[in-house]
């Protein structure tokens, strides 16, 4: 293994976070706020860490799987070492774990934050929270991947590593072609968003944020009270409207635009979604309706779409303190919250299709006990599925669910209740932000222990990685 | 970029202008630590001064009015000098001191108008002029008039003096929190760019390995084999620029020495 390679990509993907630091700085010159300096201070300091093995090690014309693997998880933990120290400079409620923890979660597109005073933060370093988001959203590799074309036919190895193999499924193109489909979709997207959230009455700079952050299925907002400080129903069906986009794969919604026949409306895994977002929104509204939380069915339903779209989108904005519903609504969400968006978007989590695949799986097995001479084949949006992908998915899932229980133990281990520890491990290892008790939906992670804030970085950053990715990463020696 | 000695160079120079940059980081931010703690010594010093100069004027009105009430001395203008150093002080403290001491300094302000109504009224009730004569009106009791009458009100005034110290003393300790805070704020920056520079120094160290030391090791052996025992000369390693040009240089070298043996032992 070449590690001077590994450390060129690695460095190019730092020059690009650079780059979008001293855009922030330059934000923060704009508005003559005090996060000028940390954010100048870390573009130069990322930029001389990522442009120095440029100076010794030229471009690779292939790499190794082994390599790109190392390249891919390298790339992420650098990226969330470099993205805190914004944070560290500027000090504030940034202590090494917090900055630490801010970082992974807006990377990991999470959206968890450790900040009691969100509005205290410099308009730059709001916008290097969102633009972590945005970034971690598409992945920083393919992020790097996408921003920099020179790196030719080095493509089709580090995306392929960087996306699951469920997400690929869709995708029946060419590695150039799937580039260009996440970066036209991606930044459509989050353009479309930004002017409709401006037009909806939110200030240019919080629809950008916002719409970042929406894109990216992350849940970073500028405002401490989240989405419900606007209270305008227009804005919240805006961001219903993001969430569930970025939470479809991105391939079938370019499908959809060319007219294509493997569509967003002729998706299996698209209908089984919409109707678990149809089924949780009418169960919770009712069950809030019934239980005198909202006045009327209409503010029941309001806010139960948008908390089940933003649970299981993994985005994690809120409009209501959902630890204040029944607890049949908060259940459900949990469940959502497990279960969560498309392979092939931004979202994180268990991923529909895996669930939908795991439910095949079992109804085969029960079908072969009745039939043992059969020859049952299972297919998910009518591309057959190999026993080895299948294998891979139970295994995903079970490993998901040892480590919820896992994070689970430890949480309560230091001193945590049940629900907010259950929930805060749901919510870390599937990147969606708010839990339920001590981490609702209006509170943060400020509270908590500082060992689990650590523990809840590493869940994230499992979450993120498809779990097996980080795990190997930590067995690197193996793989000499 | 080609040439090992140009990247030798730029990676050198890299590592110079962070250290350049550590530098001037760290004195950038200790000038700010020490401007800081010296106007927290500075402020505490200056309200103890001026504490002590309030109790002066106070303690020097006190015996203005003995002189005048007691031991029966005309002169007055002791007694008004004291009360306007009073006031002149109160008013300069007044643009200095934060919100937390304006209370105090009003209650200051008070008690100092009221020694100066005390000491005007004394002065009233002591002689009325009708018409060029001096007549006695109202003889006061001074000893008495001083122990009830100016030494309560010359307490009080002491008091809040005190008070108003104490105060200004417990504003030390939130901006002392503040100044700790600085101080994290600015040890973090260098911190961050001391890791970044081992992180550098480290990469460095790795790379003049990889590319420099290691190639020419193996050159080394490789043709020190070749040499002593006639084995085909490899050597393995990453090589650039120059070091792989020298590397090919032998290898030419080599199968030229060997393409004449050849010739020779063909002529032969």
């Amino acid at each position: 293994m070449r590690f001077s390679v590994i450390l060129r990509y690695v460095g190019t993907v730092m020059l690009c976070l650079s780059a979008i630091m001293a855009v922030s700085a330059g934000i923060s010159y704009a508005s003559g706020d005090t996060g000028f300096y940390p954010l100048l201070l870390s573009a130069l300091l990322t930029l001389l860490l990522g442009g120095f093995p440029m100076i010794f090690v030229s471009k690779a014309d292939s790499i190794t799987t082994k390599e790109g693997f190392m390249i891919v998880v390298g790339s992420w933990v650098v990226s969330c070492v470099v993205g805190m120290f914004p944070y560290l400079i500027w000090g504030g409620e940034f202590s090494l774990v917090n900055a630490w923890f801010e970082s992974v979660s807006g990377f990991t597109t999470t959206g968890a934050s450790i900040l009691t005073n969100i509005e205290a933060l410099p308009q730059g370093l709001l916008f290097w929270r969102s633009a972590t988001n945005w970034i971690g959203g598409v992945g920083v590799v393919m992020f790097a991947l996408l921003v920099l074309p020179s790196l030719g036919t080095n493509k089709m190895a580090l995306s392929g590593i960087e996306m699951s193999s469920l997400a690929k499924d869709n995708y029946r193109y060419r590695t150039q072609k799937v580039a260009k489909i996440l970066l036209t979709i991606y930044i459509g997207l989050t353009i479309i968003s930004t002017l409709a959230l401006k037009l909806a009455g939110m200030r240019w700079f919080d629809a950008l944020n916002h719409a970042m952050s929406a894109s990216a299925t992350g849940g970073f907002s500028t405002k401490n009270a989240s989405i419900g400080f606007y209270d305008s129903p227009l804005i919240e069906w805006i961001l219903i409207a993001v969430m569930f986009l970025s939470s479809l794969h991105y391939g079938l919604i370019y499908s959809t635009f060319t007219r294509k026949s493997n569509n967003i409306f002729r998706s299996e895994v698209v209908r089984v979604y919409v109707a678990i977002i149809v089924g949780a929104t009418l169960f919770i509204a009712t069950s809030l309706y019934f239980a005198d939380i909202y006045p009327n069915i209409f503010t029941s339903l309001r806010q139960s779409v948008f908390q089940t779209v933003s649970l299981i989108t993994t985005t994690g904005f809120a409009t209501a303190d959902t630890n204040l519903w029944t607890p049949f609504a908060v259940v459900i969400l949990i469940i959502l919250s497990i279960i969560c968006g498309c392979a092939g978007s931004t979202s994180g989590g268990a991923k529909v299709d895996r669930i939908l695949l795991y439910f095949k799986v079992l109804v085969a097995r029960l079908r072969g006990q009745q039939h043992p001479n059969a020859v049952i084949r299972i297919r998910l949006d009518g591309i057959l599925q190999e026993d080895r992908q299948v294998n891979t998915v139970t295994l995903f899932l079970t490993t998901y669910f040892v480590l919820i229980l896992l994070g689970t133990l430890t949480s309560t281990l230091l001193g945590l209740d049940l629900l907010t520890a259950f929930s805060s491990s749901v919510a870390f290892i599937g990147n969606v932000g708010p839990g339920f008790g001590a981490v609702g939906s209006l509170d943060n992670y400020a509270e908590l222990p500082s060992l689990l804030k650590i523990q809840g970085s590493v869940l994230m950053l499992m979450g993120r990685l498809e779990i097996f990715g980080f795990i190997q990463f930590l067995f690197i020696r193996m793989w000499r | 970029m080609k040439g090992i000695g140009k990247r030798v160079t730029v990676a050198f120079l890299s590592i110079v202008a962070l250290l350049t940059a550590s530098g001037v980081i760290s004195l950038f931010e200790l000038s700010n630590l020490s401007y800081d703690a010296d106007e927290i010594l500075s402020a505490s010093s200056r309200d103890m001064e001026v504490s002590k100069n309030l109790l002066r004027s106070a303690h020097d009105h006190s015996r203005a009015i003995i002189d005048m009430s007691i031991f029966g001395k005309e002169d007055k203008s002791a007694c008004r000098n004291a009360l306007s150093e009073l006031d002149s002080q109160i008013s300069s403290m007044r643009e200095d001191a934060p919100v937390a001491l304006q209370e105090c300094l009003d209650s200051l302000s008070m008690y100092s108008a009221r020694l100066r109504s005390l000491t005007e009224n004394y002065s009233a009730t002591e002689t009325v002029v009708i018409d060029s004569l001096t007549v006695e009106v109202h003889k006061v009791d001074g000893r008495k008039w001083y122990v009830e009458v100016y030494e309560p009100s010359y307490n009080n005034f002491t008091e809040q003096v005190k008070r108003y110290t104490t105060l200004s003393h417990g504003q030390v300790a939130p901006r002392a929190a503040q100044l700790s805070k600085n101080a994290y704020r600015s040890v973090a920056p260098v911190l961050i760019s001391l890791a970044v520079m081992i992180a550098i120094v480290l990469m460095f160290y790795f790379f003049i390995y990889i590319y420099g030391v290691k190639p020419i090791l193996r050159i080394n052996k490789a043709l020190t084999d070749h040499l002593s025992f006639k084995l085909p000369y490899k050597a393995k390693a990453e090589m650039i620029d120059e070091i792989k040009e020298l590397n090919d240089n032998i290898e030419n070298l080599i199968n030229i020495s060997k393409s004449n043996k050849k010739q020779e032992s063909d002529a032969i």
